[in-house]
Order: structure tokens, then sequence, then C-alpha cells
């Protein structure tokens, strides 16, 4: 398929349908892809929520173990021995110092008890003093707590390494007595709190990391690429600070990620994980590559099957448009066929209907330069017979006289007057009294054939000199008067020729009163006027009757256009017809 | 082209509308509903019968202050010792609910308690809620007050609930001859006599747990006489090894040769089971054992005072205390509570007065007619004397007493140990 060759039409659907359908894929895709960022980050957030959660729960769970471990501390018999008045013989001190060693508490790196005799309880290497540990001012650490578990990230001043590390520390109070309360501390290791950070894959792509309750970092795992901005540092800092617990943040918008948080309410550490916008990102690019090679395909499909369905409707518009361009006015053998069960079909059936139209005017149009010619070639013959018809006349009439034959003189002056406007050369326009002296040599022709068969009365009630008329439109009146109005009697016949003006119109009438004229054939040419011009011959299927009719409607239409006004009435005592010509009756005087 | 315009326009109000589709509707769903306040407290189970102790009450309080107090009570499965020590552990690893119970009955632990101020000072409380003051009687009120006016221990209003006398088994007695109850300490002795020669074990008993029942008998026993009745009203006695301290040793040894052979070294849910089965005939407790004896021997049980017309009472063992490390809310939650008890108390003295109780439960009748026949009344040891007397010495020595192996001598050397110990660690 080649677009090149492709039509007009074919060119502008093809636009279209390509800026409607990349509009469409335009709007689907910012549609899908907010659809899909907002789904991606829920379930990215849901994940991550659900891990932050768990290793929440995780730091839970590592509190309360170290609660009920120290908690077994507290009451241990030996334990709660050493608070009391007597205290622990050396070998029961030895045996104390070791008992914390296999306690339940797993990286348990350094242990620290101090009873309330100033005895101190270590591992064996350790060797601390009494007085170091006051200077460590670990003993500060537990003043406000009566005898709750408490974590503290902090500078190891108690052991002597001076690495900060998480340290739980609790009070030993006797449970009888009312007697100076003990301390107890334990320094766990790194991997106390990393066993939360156990998911390696999601360690990997999300940075996780503890405070303390003062906002300090404890412990973090960022991956490479990735750095806390100053302002999410300071909200991380707000949120340990809260003094919250449980879910403190879910999904909350950072400069550098999403971020997840857990504080854990006895301990005051918050675990948090940002899911940095790298990860948000990274999926929704694959989506939208995948989304990008879809609509590239859809395009290719829908410009495939536009140009396959367009030229369906364009195939037969160009062969219209080839036949209507190649079309010569000469050869109307080039019928359309067309077959798309659209309006195209009617298009083309149309085109073949005018073509034939067109055929058959152009047929008519032939005939009529023929018989024109043939009209003007009889004229010009004509044009030299009226001269010796006229001499004939006169010595005809010179005869008669001489004869004194006078009814053939009158006969022989109404038939010279007759023809001096039938033959007349020139214009078809005449005026009122040339057209009443033609009809009224006529009448009296007819006259001296039908001895008192009728007699005439003409009454102009305009001035016929000024007044004009298409020539010969009243003789073929009369003569169908007398012709079929008289056709029953042989006397007392009467033709009344009534010209006046109507409303600025000029009406002539024709009056006959013999035998009325049937209503059927008076309906049937009173509808003439409006059937077209070319088809009025075709009206009167038997030649003999309506010639008359017909050669002065046609004529009087083709002067005077639709503005004539032609009918035929049936009176009480006659037939009459009346034609009204419009204006002066020199309408289209120059056609 | 001029289509083009409205096309764009069109497309864009479509986006905006799909933009504005996508963004969330979240409402603000946050209830403002207030939350009720939760008041944890532990009581504990009656390990012989399933009974929950105090549930009457807890209901009670939670139907009146639905939806602004709550009282999230556990209720667990242990004997009062247990639940004594318990309550220690819970101290020290301060875990305490914010209501506890029997604190007067552990003496050193109630002391320590108060110095190192674990317990919330109710006497403000209570001077600004004159009810409250008016449905304590002044006896129960100056039990629980403190010699400097301070009151950590939440009164019941009467301590007509809080005596303890002897539970006897009728059929057993009838069945040694025997119709009515000794009045007298030697009518008892030979009461026991009877009994057993009538092969019915006399006394149900035990060792541990303060050795409660074989106590109230030898501390009823021994305020029989007018030195043992002062002895008995001393706070902290300097020695046992007196009269008054040899007399309760040779009480208590001749107590035990009428008990079964389990008595020694068990609790008191052994000497409850022996009573409650038939196995022996007497067994001094208090009043709230009326409610736990199963119904189907509650018609073999009498109740009467201690021979020599006494009963042994403390009504500050009742008194309950709030823990002063938690919340205001919840504090004031667990004072409400308190007073509801107080008030509840009150209720329940006034229908037992009134006589609107069960007419057909003998024990009650037993026990309205020994309240009320004026008898002598007897402060309750558990309150008067030291904790390592209470709690080791008696658990340790009583048995070897029982047994003869040390004499009533030793016991009371053993009994002036425990004072030196306890004042040691004071």
């Amino acid at each position: 398929m080649s677009i090149k060759k492709s039509s007009g039409i074919q060119k502008k659907y093809l636009q279209h349908t390509l800026v409607l359908l990349t509009l469409a894929l335009l709007l689907s895709s910012m549609g899908v892809w907010v659809y899909v960022r907002k789904n991606m980050t829920s379930v990215i957030v849901d994940k991550y929520e659900f891990m932050n959660e768990k290793m929440g729960i995780s730091l839970d769970n590592l509190y309360e173990k170290s609660d009920e471990v120290t908690a077994e501390c507290i009451t241990d018999d030996s334990v709660q021995q050493s608070l009391k008045a007597k205290g622990l013989e050396n070998v029961e001190k030895n045996a104390l110092s070791k008992y914390f060693a296999y306690i339940d508490l797993d990286d348990v790196a350094e242990y620290c008890y101090v009873d309330n005799k100033r005895n101190v309880y270590t591992k064996s290497y350790s060797n601390i003093t009494y007085e170091e540990f006051k200077e460590s001012g670990f003993g500060e650490r537990l003043s406000g707590s009566y005898a709750g578990t408490e974590w503290f990230f902090t500078e190891d001043t108690l052991f002597g390494t001076g690495e900060s590390a998480l340290f739980v520390g609790r009070m030993v109070r006797s449970m009888d007595y009312a007697h100076e309360p003990g301390m107890i501390f334990f320094k766990m290791n790194d991997q106390f709190l990393k066993k939360l950070m156990e998911n390696k894959e999601a360690m990997e792509e999300t940075a996780v990391g503890i405070m303390d309750s003062s906002g300090r970092f404890c412990m973090q795992n960022f991956p490479s690429h990735f750095s806390l901005s100053g302002e999410d540092e300071k909200k991380l800092k707000s949120l340990a600070e809260s003094g919250k617990s449980g879910i403190i943040s879910q999904g909350q918008r950072l400069e550098t990620g999403i971020l997840q948080a857990y504080r854990q309410r006895e301990s005051g550490l918050t675990i948090f994980t940002i899911v940095p916008n790298s990860v948000l990102t990274s999926g929704l690019n694959q989506i939208l590559l995948v989304l990008i090679g879809i609509y590239v395909l859809v395009m290719l499909i829908a410009v495939g099957i536009s140009l396959y369905f367009s030229r369906v409707f364009t195939r037969p518009i160009q062969k219209i448009s080839r036949e209507m361009e190649n079309f010569d006015g000469k050869d109307f053998s080039h019928k359309l066929d067309i077959h798309t069960d659209t309006e195209l079909d009617k298009i083309g059936h149309s085109y073949n209907e005018m073509l034939a139209n067109i055929e058959q005017l152009v047929g008519e149009i032939k005939k009529q330069e023929k018989e024109l010619r043939s009209s003007e070639l009889h004229v010009l013959i004509n044009q030299i017979n009226p001269h010796f018809l006229y001499n004939t006349l006169d010595t005809i009439y010179m005869l008669a006289r001489i004869n004194g034959e006078e009814k053939t003189m009158k006969m022989i002056q109404a038939l010279s007057s007759y023809l001096r406007l039938s033959l007349s050369k020139g214009s078809d326009i005449v005026t009122v009294a040339d057209e009443l002296e033609n009809v009224k040599s006529y009448m009296e022709i007819q006259q001296i054939r039908n001895a008192d068969l009728f007699h005439y009365e003409i009454d102009c009630q305009v001035e016929a000199s000024k007044r004009w008329i298409l020539k010969l439109i009243l003789q073929p009146l009369v003569e169908n008067a007398i012709k079929h109005g008289f056709d029953d009697i042989f006397e007392g016949g009467l033709i009344r020729i009534e010209v006046k003006e109507v409303s600025d119109r000029l009406s002539l009438t024709v009056y006959n009163n013999g035998t009325a004229m049937e209503q059927e054939m008076v309906d049937k040419i009173n509808a003439l006027g409006k059937t077209p011009i070319v088809e009025l011959k075709n009206c009167f299927a038997d030649q003999k009757h309506g010639y008359g009719i017909i050669n002065i409607m046609t004529r009087l239409r083709l002067k005077y256009g639709e503005d004539v006004k032609f009918e035929y009435e049936v009176q009480g005592d006659g037939t009459k017809c009346r034609i009204l010509l419009p204006g002066d009756g020199r309408k289209n005087d120059e056609l | 082209m001029n289509y083009k315009k409205p096309i764009l326009a069109g497309l864009l109000i479509i986006l905006l509308l799909g933009l504005t589709g996508c963004k969330e509707n979240k409402e603000n769903t946050d209830s403002k509903t207030k939350a009720e306040i939760e008041i944890p407290m532990i009581l504990t189970v009656n390990p012989t019968t399933g009974k929950k102790n105090e549930e009457e009450l807890v209901n009670a309080f939670n139907e009146a202050y639905k939806g602004i107090y709550h009282m999230d009570v556990e209720w667990i499965m242990e004997t009062e010792e247990e639940y004594r020590k318990n309550l220690k552990r819970l101290n020290v690893t301060d875990k305490l609910p914010a209501i506890i119970t029997d604190l007067r009955m552990l003496p050193s632990f109630y002391e320590m308690m108060v110095q190192e101020g674990r317990l919330e000072n109710l006497s403000p409380y209570m001077k600004a809620d004159k009810d409250w003051q008016d449905m304590v009687e002044p006896a129960v009120m100056e039990a629980c007050s403190e010699p400097d006016g301070s009151v950590y221990l939440a009164p019941i209003s009467t301590a007509m609930f809080s005596c303890s006398g002897v539970f006897w088994n009728r059929q057993l007695f009838e069945e040694a001859g025997i119709r009515e109850f000794p009045a007298t300490w030697e009518d008892f002795w030979a009461c026991c006599e009877q009994l057993k020669d009538s092969g019915i074990t006399p006394l149900a008993l035990h060792t541990e747990g303060t050795a409660w029942a074989p106590m109230l008998l030898a501390t009823a026993e021994l305020a029989d006489s007018k030195e043992g009745a002062a002895f008995m009203n001393e706070l902290f006695p300097d020695s046992y090894q007196n009269k008054n301290g040899l007399r309760m040793a040779d009480t208590l040894k001749r107590l035990f040769a009428y008990t079964t052979e389990d008595a020694l070294h068990t609790d008191f849910d052994v000497a409850y089971r022996n009573f409650a089965s038939g196995k022996s005939a007497m067994l001094p407790n208090g009043y709230w054992m009326i409610e736990q004896i199963p119904e189907d021997f509650a018609g073999n049980v009498r109740f009467s005072v201690f021979p020599g017309n006494k009963l042994i009472s403390s009504p500050e063992t009742f008194g309950w205390a709030v823990v002063s490390s938690y919340s205001d809310e919840v504090k004031k939650g667990a004072v409400q509570f308190l007073k509801f008890r107080t008030m509840f108390n009150q209720q329940e003295k006034e229908a037992f007065l009134e006589g609107n109780t069960d007419k057909d439960n003998q024990m009650l009748a037993d026990y309205i007619a020994a309240y009320n026949s004026g008898p002598q009344m007897v402060p309750n040891y558990q309150v008067k004397w030291n904790s390592v007397l209470q709690e080791e010495t008696l658990g340790e020595y009583l048995p070897k007493l029982s047994k003869g192996q040390i004499g009533s001598e030793e016991f009371t050397r053993m009994e002036d140990d425990s004072i030196r110990q306890f004042e040691e660690e004071r």
C-alpha cells in the first residue's frame, strides 16, 4: 500500500485518523500512566509497609525478649539475695557473675550487674570496678525508670571500647524490701539489630535504618546510590522524637522516596524503610516501554486497517472521478458499475441517469438544430414566395373586381390581410391591433366559407396599437372554436373576443357559444401549465387533437415563461378560453 | 482549522476530568469517639470451684461506666500464695496492674510499696468525696489509714464480711455424735478426740501459704487469754520466745495431731478439698468461702465462731490499692472503681441486714448469727506479723513442729530468727 498513490480523500482520512488516534492514545496513555503510577506506587508501598511493619514487630519481639530475660534475671534467687542485707558469699558472687553469661538472650557482647553493695558482676576479663561504673555515667541512664527495661544507644563508656552500641539496662529491685536497687546492663552486638534486616533482596533496593528516640541513627543500610537529603533527615528525626508508637508513617512522600516507619513503644527505637524514587520509577519505565510498544503496534494496525477500509470507499470515488474527468461530451457509452452497498452506489446510478439525460438532451438539441436549419431554409424560400403570392392575389383580386365578384374580392382581401401577418418576417411580437386584424381576417374568411354559421364580436378595451402580443395566438383558438364548438350547429354561432387589462396584465378571452368543451378536456388543458415544456407535445396521444393548444402553450411559455396563464372554462352557454400575459406583452422580447 | 480548538478544548476537559477522577477521594474517617479507658487488673479464679472472684462487682462496674471506664481484668488460676508472689514479681518488673489486691497480707511488701511511692495515696480522693467517706464504717477506715493519715488501701464499706470462723461438716459431727460446735477450747479438743475416735479426721490443715487455716485456729486460741489477746494486737512483736509464742506453738502442734497426712508442705487448696470432700470435719476460713462451697455439699456445712466466741477480722486486708505509675486518667478510673466497690459492698451489707438473703442458706444464717452474737474480734496475724515468719518460717518449721522434729521452744526460736532477718532487711 503506498500512500503516494492514495487519493486526496484517503490522505485526509488518514491524517484525521492519525490525529484522532494519536490524541486518543495520548489521553489513554496519560490515564494509564497516572493510574498505573498510582497503583504501582501503592503496590510497592504496600510491600514495603508490610516489610517495615514486620521488622517493627520483630523489634517488638526483641524488646519483649530482652524484657523477659532481664525479668528472669531480676527475679532470680541469687540476684534477689544479692540485694538483701546479708548479701552473697564469694562463691555465690562468682556463680552470679557466670549466671549472666548463660541467659537466654542472643548477641550479648558484655554485661554488667551492680548490686546495692557496690559489687560489680561482669565477664571475668572485664574487671570493671564500682568506681569505673560510676564514672561511666550509666547509672544515671536508669534514673527515670522504676524497673522497666530501657534500651539506649550510646557510646560505650562502661566497657571502655568507646564504640557506640545498643545497651539494655534495667533497675534490679528487691521483691520484698525497700532496699537500694541494683542495676544491670547488657551491651548488644550489632547483630542484635541487624537480624531485623534479614530480607537481603529488599535491603538491596531500599534504605533501611534504625533511630533512637533522640533521632540518632543506630544503624543504617542504604543502597550505594542512595543518600538522604537534609530535609528528609529532619523529617525522620521529627518522627523519631514524636513519642508516638506503632506504625507512625505509611507511604509518606519524602524528597528521596517513600517512607514507612515503625516506632517501638518501650524502647523508643524507630525502624524505617525508604523506597527510593529510582525503585518507584524503574517499574514504571518498564510499563511505559511496554505501553509505547503496544501503542506503536496499535497505530500501525490502525493505519493498515484505515488504508484497507478507506479503499473500499475511495476506489469507487476515484472511479467516478476518473469517469467524469475523462468524459468528453460525446461518448455516452461509459457507464459506472459500482457495488459497495453504500450511498456511492446511488451516486454511480445517478451519474448513469444523468449521462442518459444528457445524451437525450443532446439528441433533442441536435434534432431541434436540424429542424431549425430546415425551418430557416423554408423561411428563406418563403421570403421570396410572398411577393409572388401577393402579386398573384392582387391579380386575382383585379380579375374578381373586373368580373364584379364581391365575395371573391372580400375573401381575397381577408386572405391577403391574414397572410400579411402570418407570413411577415421579423419579430414574433406584434401589436394587439395586428393580432386582432389577423384573427378578424381569419374569421371573415371562415364566415365566407360558412355562411350564417357565426358572427363575431371584438371588444378591445386597451390601446391596441401600444400593447403587444405573441403573434398567431388568437387564430388557433378561433379555429378550435369553429372546428369543435360549432361542429354541431349551422347558424347562430357567436365568437366574442375580449382584450382588457387586469391587474397590470393583458387579458385575452375567446368565447364561443357552441358545444361546450368536455370537462375532462378542460381539466387536462388547464393542467398543461404545470407540465414540463419538453413533455407538452406528448400530452395528447392523438396527434390530430390538441396540436393548436400545445403549439400556443409551448410558444407562450417559451416567450413569457411561467408567468403566463392559459385556461379554459366551460360556461353555461359555451366555452371560454382566457390568456393572461405579463406586463405589456413584450416580456422576453429579446428572446 | 476552526474545529481544532473545540476538539482540543473537549479533550482537555476529558483529561482534566480523568485526572480529577484519579484523585483519591480520601475522606477523613478518623473516629472522634473517645475510647473507654481500660483499667488493668488481675484477679484470681478459685482453683477448686473455678469461680471468678469478684466477677459480679467487675461486671456491675463495667455496665455502670460503659463507654467511660472498663475494668480489663485478667483472671488467673493461682492460689493465693502464688498470686501474692506474682505481685512481687510484677512489681520488680514494672508490670503491675493498675489495681492490686491482697497487699495488706504482705506486710513487708506493703511497707516497701509505700516507701517507694508505688501506691497512690487515696486520702485526697476520699477527703474530696464525702459520699465515699460516709459509706465506710469508722473501724474499717481506721484500719485502712496510715498513722500519718495517708490511705493506700481503698476500704470496703463494712467489716461484716471480713470475719473468719470455722466451717464444720454437720453430717460428720452427727456421725461422731456431736450436735453442736464446741463453745470452748476444752470442748473443741474434746470434739476433736470424739471425731478422731469415730474415724473422722477432725481438721483440714496445711502448712504453706502462711499456714492460714492452722494459724487462724492457733491465734484464736491464743486470744482466748487476756495476754494472748494483747499479743495479737501487737504489730511486729519483738519476740515469740515467750508464754504466748510457746502457747501458740503448742496449739499448732496439737492441731496437726487431728489433721490429714497430706497437710504438710501443701497449701490451703489441699485443705479445702479435704473438707469439701468430707475427709475432714472442720476448716477455718472467712465469710467469702460461703459462696465457694458447692451447692450439693453446702447443706452439710455450718459456720461457727471460734471457741470462746471469737472471730478473726482485719478489714484492711480487703483494701485494694492503686499503682501510682499509671497515667492520671487510668488512676482516676481506678479510684472510681474502688469507690464503686465500697458502694457495692455497702449495698451488700444493707441487703444482708434487711434479710434479703438466701433464707435456706444455713451457713449464711450461721454467719449472721455469729456476727451478731458480739464475738471478740481477733486481728489477723497476716497484718501484724513479719513477712519472713509468714512466708518462710511457718512453711519450713511448722511441718517439723507437727512431726515432733523440733519442739515448741525451737519453733519460737525460729520465729524470732525471722524477726531478726526481717529487721535486717528493713
